[in-house]
């Protein structure tokens, strides 16, 4: 045993004295080595603090540690949306309150939180729809008022509107004469000329008020149509128990206005949506750029994105103009004068100048945009408090659409900037039911009753043609001719004109008369019971040890067996389908990185020791001639390799740590709004795993021994007497 | 825009089409621009009835592992502004829902919510495969330019068959339609509507026509009893139109408004 001990320690001499007297091969395969073990230690690091970040970010924001959904389900769940529009093809769950309490059996399951996931286009008309829908609603209730006070207070209301309307009918006006010049002749509708002379003159205005809805049908049929801007937003939301999601939700935090109270129907947009999709275009520039230059250091003069907004707010003045009415325009234009000081007299030559910012005085236009522009200016499309109308084609194929008031806005802390997970909207999930048109056994036999009552005949694609000419019509229905058989000349059945099948308007209990009324239907407070039993997509499950996700998988589809139920359980990361997926995909890439580099580093090394082998020739011939065994030999290259790998791995190592270490403290800033999302929030700071350390160690150590093995293999043939040749 | 309406006497029509059954056809001979306009404008007058019409429809709408959607519907028409509506009896989830054209604008209606949206000629109604087009007033011979594709057997019926390529600035279904004429009716029986791209997006069979006496046209008109789509995008969705009862007599002078279609609700 000593002998041994003794033999390692000559070995181990021999090859320190071997890596320092070629110290040029020891550093160029040390150095290898070192940048090796240094990207593999914060490589890993890197990653394992994105993915622990990601992962408390979607665990804490709508996915939580387990989804359940039913195992009939076409397609996957996918909670975070996907790379396509749609959403996946999901089965429903009957019966919340059963799934519920199946799976509160489960030992582990701390939680449950209803949920659906679905998607609609909300359509907002052109900026002349949107005032003439403002205006018709407040001579609606001009004209409903009971009492002087109520008829002079909605008058005034409708004189302000009215002066607004007016200003962007001028505008459109002064479009339409410009389109004049630009344009053929012949492109412009002289009726439409005519039309918009007619709504902008002083004796329609005069006359407004005498028809007002005449006037409207007017305004709303013949110049709201010459008007080409409107906008399509389309809104993912999740339909869930708000109360339960609040509080089974960590990273959830409300940031305008207030939580949907219980029992309430309700809508909380997304404050990145928010921002984003319905905030005054203009002004969101103004706030991206201010980002740019604050956050990310940017300038106007050189970040080619600031240039381009620059460019766009200086181009599209036209959507603050609309919202203008003619005093407040006048308002605009002695304010831009004074500031400017310039003299135009047209207001969107004024904001096209003011919004041609540059640096130097980018931060005080931003000021006075903010302090004397936007408070007549209504900032964004939908305001907290404002009723929300989304239609969307139901399940069934039918169109629904539910009214939501705005509560507020919230925030998922860490995807606050991520446009899939950030994209995500809350709702009630009792109006979420109605959009999304479950079809009970009501509505089905309802649906069964007309199709029997209409006795239609279905015929397939491929038969049609000879199914529906094969034979002539007659009046004798019954004729059942072979196809292509000819019968006397075709007489038609004459259809006899029916009286009125409607019931005339005024007369109340109609067929219209089972619609609820509107109002009542969005102030009733339901009971939280109707929330809990009824219809869900899927199921967030929190969990007391997050540790034991797949063991609680099992049972959670076990306990559903158990119960009669179909449920399919899967973990977080399956159900946040892309965003989950990324962190894998990353990890598959460091590695296919660290792969190469060590391949190379292989090859390098590999070569740097057969080359210094055949240099060594002689000396191991004489080692082999004084009695060194072949083993000696073998060993004695081993460890030189090793020693190097453990001297400059742990270096690399040790250095890797010192890094993460130091990035740890400053932190690595999200420099977009995709690193933000990965980074969840605005700096990543990274933290040392000792198991990066380890594995670090532990490839370093393999690499080295495994290219050292066929130097030494050649070393070790290398006879005594060869050594001896190479001397002649 | 209003269109300069061109009220067709009988005996004009006749003369029309007496001119274009004199000669007598070899089966490939072409049609002349003049005869085809003149054929679209026989189909056209055929179907229209110078006066308001109201009929109830029911529409079925069958796609691939759903369950069919299925409506009862009015719709009335007015000739003179060519102002159009589909109002949406059943099922009770969809009453009071409605469509309103007025000169260039289809509105829709929903009065779960009271709100008036601005849709585009293409949308398909309810959610079928039908347009606004398939229930409103022919207007080929205004619409399109025929060009002659010659004659085409349909089971025992012989027919003409024509392309038709939309005029330009207006909007429209479908940019390009090819049509098969019934030579001894002069009833539609095929259509297949294409895209802009040229893509073909449907086939409709129009198996049934009836007619009925009009006080206003002095005339009958006619109308399709049953118009099947086959959508040719989504090859297993289909739809099918059938028009049941038709009322010619004159409606409310305001049926056509916002107003009304938001009073049906209230």
């Amino acid at each position: 045993m000593s002998g041994r001990l003794e033999t390692i320690g000559v070995v181990a001499q021999i090859a320190f004295r071997n890596l320092f007297a070629s110290r040029l091969k020891t550093f160029i395969v040390g150095g290898i080595i070192f940048f090796g073990a240094l990207i593999v230690v914060v490589g890993n690091s890197l990653l394992d603090s994105v993915d622990a970040s990601m992962s408390r970010s979607v665990i804490g924001s709508v996915a939580g540690h387990i989804q359940v959904y039913n195992s009939n389900s076409k397609d996957p769940l996918e909670v975070m949306g996907s790379m396509s529009m749609g959403d996946p093809d999901i089965s429903q769950l009957d019966d919340f309150a059963k799934v519920r309490d199946s799976l509160l059996k489960v030992p582990n399951v701390k939680s449950v939180v209803p949920m659906g996931i679905s998607g609609a286009l909300v359509t907002s008309g052109n900026t002349i729809d949107l005032a003439l829908e403002k205006l018709r609603g407040l001579v609606k209730k001009q004209l409903a008022a009971t009492n002087d006070a109520d008829r002079a207070k909605a008058a005034s209301l409708v004189a302000a509107e009215k002066g607004h309307v007016r200003q962007i009918i001028s505008l459109l006006q002064g479009d339409l004469k410009n389109a004049h010049v630009l344009l053929d002749e012949k492109a412009i509708d002289p009726e439409d000329i005519a039309a918009i002379n007619r709504a902008s003159s002083d004796a329609f205005w005069a006359a407004f008020d005498q028809k007002p809805l005449d006037a409207l049908e007017f305004l709303e049929n013949r110049i709201a149509s010459l008007a080409a801007d409107s906008d399509l937003i389309f809104l993912r939301y999740v339909g869930t128990d708000v109360q339960t999601f609040e509080k089974s939700f960590d990273r959830m935090k409300i940031i305008d206005g207030q939580m949907i109270p219980p029992g309430k129907r309700g809508f909380l947009f997304s404050k990145y949506v928010y921002e984003d999709q319905l905030k005054l275009k203009s002004a969101r520039r103004l706030d991206l750029i201010k980002e740019g230059r604050e956050l990310r250091g940017e300038t106007i003069a050189k970040d080619l994105d600031l240039q381009r907004m620059v460019r766009e707010n200086v181009a599209q003045v036209r959507e603050v103009q609309l919202q203008l009415d003619a005093p407040q325009t006048a308002t605009f234009r002695q304010k831009l004068q004074t500031f400017l000081g310039a003299t135009d007299q047209d207001v969107s030559v004024l904001l096209a100048k003011f919004f041609a910012t540059d640096d130097a005085n980018f931060a005080a236009r931003y000021d006075f945009f903010y302090k004397e522009l936007a408070p007549a200016l209504e900032l964004y499309r939908v305001r907290i408090g404002d009723v929300l109308t989304i239609k969307a084609f139901t399940r069934s194929g039918y169109v629904q659409s539910v009214n939501v008031p705005v509560y507020g806005t919230f925030q998922f802390q860490g995807l606050e900037k991520s446009t899939l997970a950030g994209g995500l909207n809350i709702m009630d999930l009792v109006s979420f039911r109605d959009l999304y048109g479950f079809l009970t056994g009501e509505r089905m036999a309802e649906i069964n009753a007309m199709r029997a009552a209409s006795g239609a005949k279905e015929i397939p694609r491929e038969k049609a043609e000879a199914e529906l000419f094969g034979t002539r019509q007659t009046d004798d229905t019954t004729a059942s001719g072979k196809g292509g058989t000819e019968k006397t000349a075709p007489r038609h059945i004459t259809a006899t004109a029916t009286p009125g099948i409607l019931p005339p308007s005024n007369e109340p209990g109609g067929i219209l008369a089972e619609k609820l009324r509107r109002d009542e239907v969005r102030g009733r407070v339901f009971n939280p019971d109707e929330v809990k039993r009824g219809v869900v997509l899927n199921a967030a499950v929190i969990l007391k040890d997050p540790k034991k996700i797949p063991q609680t998988i099992e049972a959670i589809e076990a306990q559903g067996k158990a119960d009669g139920l179909p449920l399919k359980a899967i973990s977080w990361q399956k159900a946040s389908g892309i965003v989950g997926q990324f962190i894998i995909m990353a990890r598959i890439v460091l590695y296919v990185a660290i792969l190469i580099i060590f391949t190379i580093a292989l090859v390098i090394i590999n070569n740097a020791l057969v080359m210094a082998t055949l240099e060594r020739v002689k000396e191991i011939g004489t080692l082999r001639a004084i009695g060194a065994q072949r083993r000696f030999i073998l060993g004695m290259l081993v460890i030189e390799a090793l020693v190097v790998g453990l001297i400059f791995g742990g270096a690399g190592a040790v250095v890797g740590a010192g890094v993460v270490k130091i990035i740890g403290k400053i932190g690595i800033p999200a420099t977009s709004d995709i690193w933000f999302f990965f980074f969840s929030g605005p700096r990543l700071h990274p933290f040392l795993g000792i198991t990066n350390i380890i594995g670090a160690f532990v490839i370093v150590l393999l690499v080295s021994a495994v290219s050292s093995f066929y130097p030494a293999w050649l070393a070790m043939r290398v006879t005594p007497r060869q050594a001896m040749a190479e001397d002649e | 825009m209003t269109m300069r309406r061109r009220t067709f006497t009988i005996g004009a029509t006749s003369v029309g089409l007496g001119a274009l059954l004199a000669r007598p056809r070899l089966a490939l001979a072409a049609l002349s621009h003049e005869q085809m306009v003149e054929l679209l404008k026989v189909v056209d007058d055929r179907q229209r009835n110078n006066g308001d019409w109201r009929a109830n429809a029911y529409l079925e709408q069958k796609e691939k592992d759903k369950v069919d959607v299925v409506y009862e519907t009015e719709y009335f028409r007015r000739s003179a502004d060519q102002k159009f509506m589909i109002l949406f009896l059943k099922p009770k989830a969809s009453a009071g829902q409605g469509y309103l054209r007025i000169d260039k604008n289809l509105w829709f209606y929903d009065p779960s919510v009271g709100k008036w949206e601005r849709r585009t000629e293409r949308e398909r109604i309810g959610g079928t495969n039908s347009r606004r087009s398939d229930f409103d007033e022919s207007r080929l011979a205004e619409e399109y330019e025929p060009s002659d594709e010659g004659d085409d057997k349909l089971g025992v019926y012989t027919a003409y068959k024509l392309l038709l390529k939309g005029k330009p600035g207006l909007d429209l279904a479908f940019p390009e339609i090819r049509i098969w004429i019934d030579k001894e009716t002069k009833n539609v029986l095929k259509r297949q509507e294409y895209a802009l791209s040229g893509r073909l997006l449907r086939t409709s069979y129009y198996p049934k026509w009836k007619k009925v006496f009009s006080e206003s046209k002095k005339a009958d008109v006619w109308y399709p009893e049953e118009i099947r789509f086959y959508d040719e995008v989504e090859k297993a969705n289909s739809t099918l139109i059938q028009i049941r009862a038709v009322d010619l007599r004159p409606l409310e002078a305001n049926l056509f408004t916002k107003a009304w279609l938001e009073s049906k609700s209230r």
